[in-house]
């Protein structure tokens, strides 16, 4: 059994609690991350998925619901020390690179302001050696450190960005979007950035992104976000190769893929969740398809689904 | 098939504090009437440059056209004086932009965004100029749209947002609709429609369409040629299958190999070294070369023509000259090749039994 890094029970981030206007952005999710592996958050804008992890990486107090990193739970009220631990242990990377850096402050002072809190570094060579060689490791050279982020492209920006979150040596990186701002050819360079690093230093990545066929490539597990709810949760290969859940095909059946002849046949499957059709007695919850294949439904719909189910051929 | 846009050897050149920078480096093309031409490339290719200068919309003051023409109607664009160009803005040739937040007035309900290029351009009054308006967001999918009509855009979503833009840009039948990355701030799902709105738009209204992107899925989706720029210029062109399954330009091989494909396990994805070149100093021979490895000796010293490959493809490169040497393009561009007649790696059979 592998190790368990992150969990996540039960969590529920309801905005304007008990207003008219209350938004259930998570409504009860539930998924665990394993040491080492790359979980992909996918869905449509609005579905909850960055709410997700700005309530893991605490940017957000949950309504309900457990977050537990490394068995702890992130939500309870720590130490001052204990929180800065935490903090140093899980870092985030933002979607947008011209937004998540400050424009005022060299690139030096912005990869070293973790160092500097953490007290990372003993003396300024220290310091200075250590922003030098995260430079180097993401691709940048050491005269970039004097530089203002103005200075820089799109792709070396979240290299920056990915730099920051890498000097405090950090566990858990949650990478909200970070490819979405970018041109093709530069998110290729970006995604295998993030696969060296992770090979290299161990990391775990909660990936979040829109785009499905980078997140297939990069991640070894996927969770399907829609409407604040875990639709469906595979592995990579399985989620593609046998989707479940309407949505799920819906969302893969919009994929454009760089291939005209495909592209000329290709028929939309567009989702509608009315067609559910859920009666009030029925009991709609998260169910096994398949060793590590969970679908959201009832259990009307899981005995269709099992039917339908085709095993891996091996 | 009717030439409607001809863009003969365009440069054109930002003047800033650092120099003059050479956006624009020869650029040719033609636009038929009735289909779509896709123009791909990197962020500071031109493509964007290339679209803006048809529409001139480069501020006066720092850009300069240096050299070509831009032919419609039987008009020179980039000699006509500001007021006929304003005729034809809008009415023509009109412009769907890439961010639909941005794009629209917050402080104009949409209604009177989509008739103010109505009013503009066609005698016609306030009354029929709002059911026309009326008409178009019909047309684009938003329902309700009698009292729709009257909202802001805030009141509406990314997707809805990018219906009203396509609206306005519609409302005068243009003959030719500039598409600058009108899907990359959607979703796949609203994007999905977003293009099945514009096909559809097409086949009914008759109009041409330029469609920048560099999301390789979606020129697949919806191009009928294709154009891909780097470095200011044009280094291939071609019908769409041509592109996707013959490519020639390594530039072409490199963009096509950096999308992560569905069925294929590949371990690492490709990514094409190095950065554009600075069209401060644009580099002497092709400028794709220091970035490419099947650059050839003569590449760095002299930019390459364009080679014919088929009357309707066409590709910049020095490995197509009859004395290059003959390479072997990535695996993944063989597999592709294998699928076209009249590509040398082509099999009779439909690919390998």
């Amino acid at each position: 059994m592998s190790d368990v890094l992150l969990e996540v029970k039960n969590l529920k981030q309801y905005f304007n609690e008990g207003k008219a206007s209350e938004v259930r952005a998570i409504d009860d999710i539930s998924f665990a991350i394993n040491r080492g592996e790359t979980f992909g958050l996918v869905g449509e804008s609005g579905c909850g998925k960055s709410t997700t992890g700005r309530t893991i990486i605490r940017l957000y107090d949950a309504t309900d619901g457990e977050v537990l990193f490394n068995g702890v739970n992130v939500q309870d009220k720590k130490t001052k020390a204990a929180n800065k631990d935490f903090n140093r242990k899980m870092q985030m990377i933002f979607q947008d690179p011209y937004a998540s850096l400050n424009p005022r402050m060299k690139v030096m002072d912005i990869i070293a302001e973790g160092i500097d809190v953490h007290g990372l570094a003993s003396s300024k060579k220290e310091r200075r050696e250590k922003v030098i060689s995260l430079l180097e490791t993401v691709g940048l050279n050491r005269e970039h450190a004097e530089r203002y982020p103005h200075e820089f492209s799109g792709g070396q920006r979240q290299r920056i960005g990915i730099a920051r979150a890498l000097a405090v040596d950090p566990e858990f990186i949650i990478a909200d979007e970070p490819i979405s701002a970018l041109d093709v050819s530069i998110q290729a360079q970006v995604v295998n950035l993030l696969k060296e690093l992770q090979e290299e230093r161990g990391l775990t990545y909660l990936f979040i992104a829109h785009d499905l066929s980078m997140v297939k490539y990069i991640s070894d597990r996927i969770g399907v976000m829609y409407f604040g709810k875990l639709v469906e949760m595979a592995s990579a290969d399985e989620l593609y190769r046998n989707p479940m859940h309407a949505y799920t095909k819906s969302l893969l059946s919009a994929i454009p893929l760089p291939d005209p002849i495909y592209e000329r046949s290709r028929v939309r499957t567009p989702y509608n969740p009315k067609d559910h059709n859920y009666g009030s007695d029925e009991h709609v919850e998260f169910r096994e398809i398949a060793p590590e294949h969970f679908v959201l439904c009832s259990d009307k719909e899981f005995e269709e689904m099992k039917k339908n189910y085709v095993p891996k051929e091996s | 098939m009717s030439k409607i846009l001809q863009v003969k050897d365009l440069e054109l050149s930002f003047h800033t504090f650092a120099g003059e920078v050479k956006a624009i480096r020869g650029v040719n093309f033609d636009l038929n009437k009735g289909e779509t031409l896709a123009i791909v490339g990197e962020s500071g290719s031109g493509k964007s440059v290339t679209t803006k200068s048809i529409m001139r919309l480069l501020p006066e003051s720092s850009s300069e056209f240096k050299n070509g023409e831009i032919l419609f109607d039987g008009k020179d664009l980039t000699k006509l004086p500001e007021r006929e160009m304003q005729k034809i803005r809008g009415k023509d040739i009109s412009m769907i932009f890439q961010d639909p937040m941005t794009s629209l007035n917050p402080t104009m309900t949409i209604g009177k965004q989509i008739m103010e290029p109505i009013l503009k351009h066609q005698k016609v009054s306030k009354a029929k100029a709002r059911k026309v308006a009326i008409e178009l967001l019909n047309m684009v999918g938003i329902p309700n749209a009698e009292n729709r009509y009257k909202m802001y855009p805030h009141q509406f979503s990314g997707g809805q947002r990018q219906r009203i833009v396509i609206a306005t840009a519609l409302a005068c039948n243009p003959q030719i609709l500039i598409a600058d990355e009108p899907t990359t701030a959607l979703d796949v799902t609203i994007q999905a429609q977003i293009l099945e709105l514009m096909k559809d738009i097409q086949k009914k209204i008759d109009t041409s369409i330029i469609f920048i992107t560099h999301d390789l899925g979606v020129v697949a989706n919806v191009a009928d040629r294709v154009a891909v720029m780097y470095g200011g210029m044009i280094v291939e062109i071609g019908t769409v299958d041509e592109i996707f399954y013959n490519p020639q330009h390594p530039y072409t091989w490199g963009l096509l190999s950096s999308m992560p494909s569905m069925d294929l396990n590949e371990e690492k994805l490709y990514a094409i070294p190095g950065t554009p070149p600075d069209l401060l100093n644009p580099p002497k021979g092709d400028a794709f070369a220091l970035r490419s490895e099947y650059a050839l000796k003569i590449d760095m010293e002299q930019p390459p023509p364009f080679f014919r490959v088929s009357d309707t493809h066409y590709a910049a490169t020095w490995l197509l000259h009859p004395q290059a040497p003959q390479v072997e393009p990535p695996a993944g561009i063989i597999e592709r090749m294998r699928t076209f007649p009249g590509s040398r790696y082509y099999e009779a059979t439909g690919g390998r039994a």
